[in-house]
């Protein structure tokens, strides 16, 4: 306590002040014209293909019809063999699951291993809260049905999107996330984790997933 | 609440390395002299800064508007500023109703003594460390090393850093002045391994490092790029997971950041992370932007137990109070003034003696650590305004520098000698007698010195040797500019008379 008023005081002080505010001070308006890149609903998975493309984010076209059986040639054409899933709605009514056991993987829900063993698997597959198609951005917010581990972890990240994902702006995504709150955690992921620090040279893949794979549902 | 918290006192080792940092007298001139000299320094910097340095313009042209952006960008900064008490309350309320910690601390000691405080207590003796200027600026992993705690660097860079008991030189690029031969040579050494240049199997080799050192970490460690005051979130950017893996695997999560971190709203962040990025590294986002708060919730899987903000002033209450300096707390430290600075990519980082380098360094370093110990500072700078016009928030830092120098001279920092020939400059410059005697003087001497060496004069004496210590100077004309233009005058009046 006493060291939140102290510098708290101090500040206040700095700032020319005896007593707090009397009222909430009013922040410059964000001026949209000068800020949002994109202002458009139409054309996103275009926008979004693009930018995924600049950030090394591969993308896949699938129905849903396809999308089991897509995945798993695409997880065992990487050579994986343990995959975990969320268990999340969207992946559960695909079926996904299922679909990768019987094309013979390892497949395994979140939920019933720990975070430890997490770190010998070889995929994560996750849906995702959004996309946006400004940066070519996947947005995950931690829920009980998405930890901040399946996409951080295993070396391969796999992100199902779908259609009413996609938000044109950053701007409209945190308008969204301000009604929907972040929760504990809120990630915008844009591309493969990497590093130029040894003399400018781009290296893909360091302390999150080499490979970053969106099967976009069409 | 934020807690009470039982003080520590800090290990004898740790105590002892940071006195002998504060109390090596900094010699600005000396360094830059070698650091310009070499050549393989120069050459890596360069390389570097000149990759972001483009990057960043191509990037910013895709903004409809870079430069009111960055207006805006700096005005909302300043708004967050001047009424930091009010956001710093809103903040601290809002974590604690997320469930995290808050604590406050006054000087670089307290952060110090807080985080130990919170490992001790919480049994936590395996950390993991992502980037933060703020913990550089209060030396944490040596302290904790000091500690006895297992604390390891995991931002590629810093890793490198730390094993090479090395100092960061670029805000963003911590080993912008090493190649990869030494630091090939380096974790030859530190892993006992064959030597290998390949930056990715360098990178490679301290990916498997540390990641056995996520997975058996107890406490994570990161700073914040911002903190938002109306959700209590914190929002941290990286590139290659590793802050993620602090916020994701131990137990328990320590954020510590500056005060002056603070944004109002979570939509203020569209406008700063478009500028962020791009102003950096010549992205147009960087690979991961996280924005948290507190501890997991009841039924989440995964992410820390225990969250605790360490919110930090150490000296920003103090430039906070001086209405010119307070914009210098805008700074988001993205380095884009390091990258356009002319001075910095010819001397590189250390050689600005603090952990803040370049353009900005040189500003608030002394602003932070007192004028009279970095006096040399506010001159490591052609005053080119290169850093102003990158600074995605518009702080003026060639005019900070000017105040700067007019502060040393007010608070009679300067050498003796300096200010007597300025005094008599001054007197001087106010009397046309003396001005004409001492430029004849001056004139006279400069001739004589310039006949003895051919035309042109090479050394000069006492304080004017600096000059002519690394080049030439011609000789001035036999005539003044000011005699040249009276006898002009004359014979224009003289043929004025003739025509009429």
């Amino acid at each position: 306590m006493h060291e939140k008023s102290t510098v708290i005081e101090n500040v206040r002080r700095a700032l020319g002040r005896v007593e707090p505010l009397a009222s909430p001070p009013v922040p410059p308006s964000i001026d949209e014209p000068i800020t949002r890149l994109v202002s458009s609903d139409i054309g996103l998975p275009e926008l979004f293909a693009k930018m995924a493309e600049q950030n090394k984010i591969g993308l896949d076209r699938v129905t849903v019809d396809q999308l089991g059986t897509k995945l798993a040639a695409y997880l065992k054409a990487k050579g994986c063999d343990r995959v975990a899933l969320p268990n999340s709605p969207l992946l559960n009514q695909l079926g996904l699951l299922e679909s990768l056991r019987a094309a013979g993987l390892d497949a395994r829900r979140w939920d019933q291993i720990t975070l430890d063993e997490l770190y010998d698997f070889d995929a994560g597959i996750t849906d995702v809260y959004a996309a946006v198609a400004e940066t070519g951005s996947l947005v995950i917010r931690a829920s009980k049905d998405h930890g901040r581990s399946l996409s951080l972890v295993p070396p391969i990240h796999v992100a199902i999107v779908e259609p009413r994902n996609f938000l044109p702006d950053l701007i409209d995504l945190f308008d969204k996330l301000a009604i929907d709150s972040c929760g504990s955690n809120t990630v915008i992921i844009t591309g493969p984790s990497k590093t130029s620090d040894i003399e400018m040279n781009l290296v893909t893949g360091v302390h999150g997933p080499t490979t970053v794979q969106v099967f976009l549902l069409v | 609440m934020s807690e009470t918290l039982e003080q520590q006192p800090i290990d004898k080792h740790t105590q002892q390395f940071l006195q002998q940092a504060a109390a090596t007298p900094f010699d600005f001139h000396s360094i830059s002299v070698k650091a310009a000299g070499d050549e393989r320094l120069k050459r890596a910097v360069n390389n570097a800064v000149m990759r972001q340095y483009t990057g960043r313009q191509l990037r910013l042209a895709e903004l409809p508007d870079s430069d009111r952006l960055r207006t805006l960008a700096g005005d909302i900064k300043q708004h967050t500023l001047d009424h930091l008490d009010y956001y710093l309350e809103q903040f601290a309320a809002n974590v604690e109703r997320n469930g995290g910690h808050v604590h406050f601390a006054s000087t670089a000691d307290d952060a110090r003594r807080i985080i130990l405080d919170i490992a001790a207590r919480s049994n936590c003796t395996r950390i993991i460390k992502s980037k933060s200027m703020a913990s550089e600026e209060i030396h944490l992993a040596h302290v904790l090393e000091h500690a006895g705690i297992d604390v390891v660097e995991t931002d590629l860079g810093e890793f490198i850093v730390q094993i090479g008991k090395d100092r960061p030189s670029h805000i963003v690029a911590p080993i912008i002045h090493k190649d990869k031969a030494s630091i090939a040579q380096l974790f030859s050494e530190y892993f006992g391994t064959p030597y290998n240049d390949d930056p990715e199997a360098l990178t490679r080799q301290a990916r498997n490092y540390l990641r056995d050192k996520f997975r058996r970490a107890d406490l994570g460690m990161t700073g914040g790029n911002f903190i938002i005051a109306e959700t209590g979130q914190i929002c941290v950017v990286e590139n290659e997971g590793n802050a993620r893996q602090s916020l994701t695997t131990p137990r328990v999560l320590i954020s510590l950041v500056g005060i002056e971190k603070m944004i109002p709203r979570l939509a203020d962040l569209s406008v700063m992370l478009k500028l962020l990025a791009r102003s950096a590294t010549g992205q147009h986002m960087t690979v991961y932007t996280s924005i948290f708060s507190g501890p997991r919730r009841e039924d989440e899987g995964d992410g820390p137990q225990e969250f605790h903000v360490v919110l930090m002033d150490n000296g920003r209450s103090e430039i906070l109070a001086d209405e010119e300096y307070r914009e210098t707390l805008r700074c988001i430290r993205c380095g884009a003034c390091l990258n356009a600075c002319p001075v910095y990519r010819k001397i590189g980082g250390h050689a600005y003696g603090a952990v803040y380098c370049g353009p900005i360094g040189a500003l608030i370093t002394p602003l932070f650590q007192g004028l009279g110990n970095f006096k040399d500072l506010p001159q490591a700078s052609s005053l080119c305004g290169a850093c102003y016009e990158a600074c995605p928030v518009k702080i003026n830092i060639p005019q900070h520098l000017i105040n700067l120098r007019r502060d040393i001279t007010r608070q009679k920092l300067n050498g003796r000698i300096e200010r007597a020939v300025y005094r008599l400059w001054a007197r001087g410059l106010q009397s046309p007698l003396l001005y004409h005697a001492l430029s004849r003087l001056q004139k006279w001497d400069l001739r004589r010195r310039a006949r003895k060496s051919g035309g042109w004069i090479r050394t000069m004496p006492a304080i004017a040797a600096g000059w002519t210590q690394i080049r030439d100077m011609p000789a001035p004309g036999a005539k003044s500019f000011h005699q040249l233009w009276r006898k002009r005058k004359r014979s224009a009046h003289a043929r004025e008379e003739h025509s009429h």
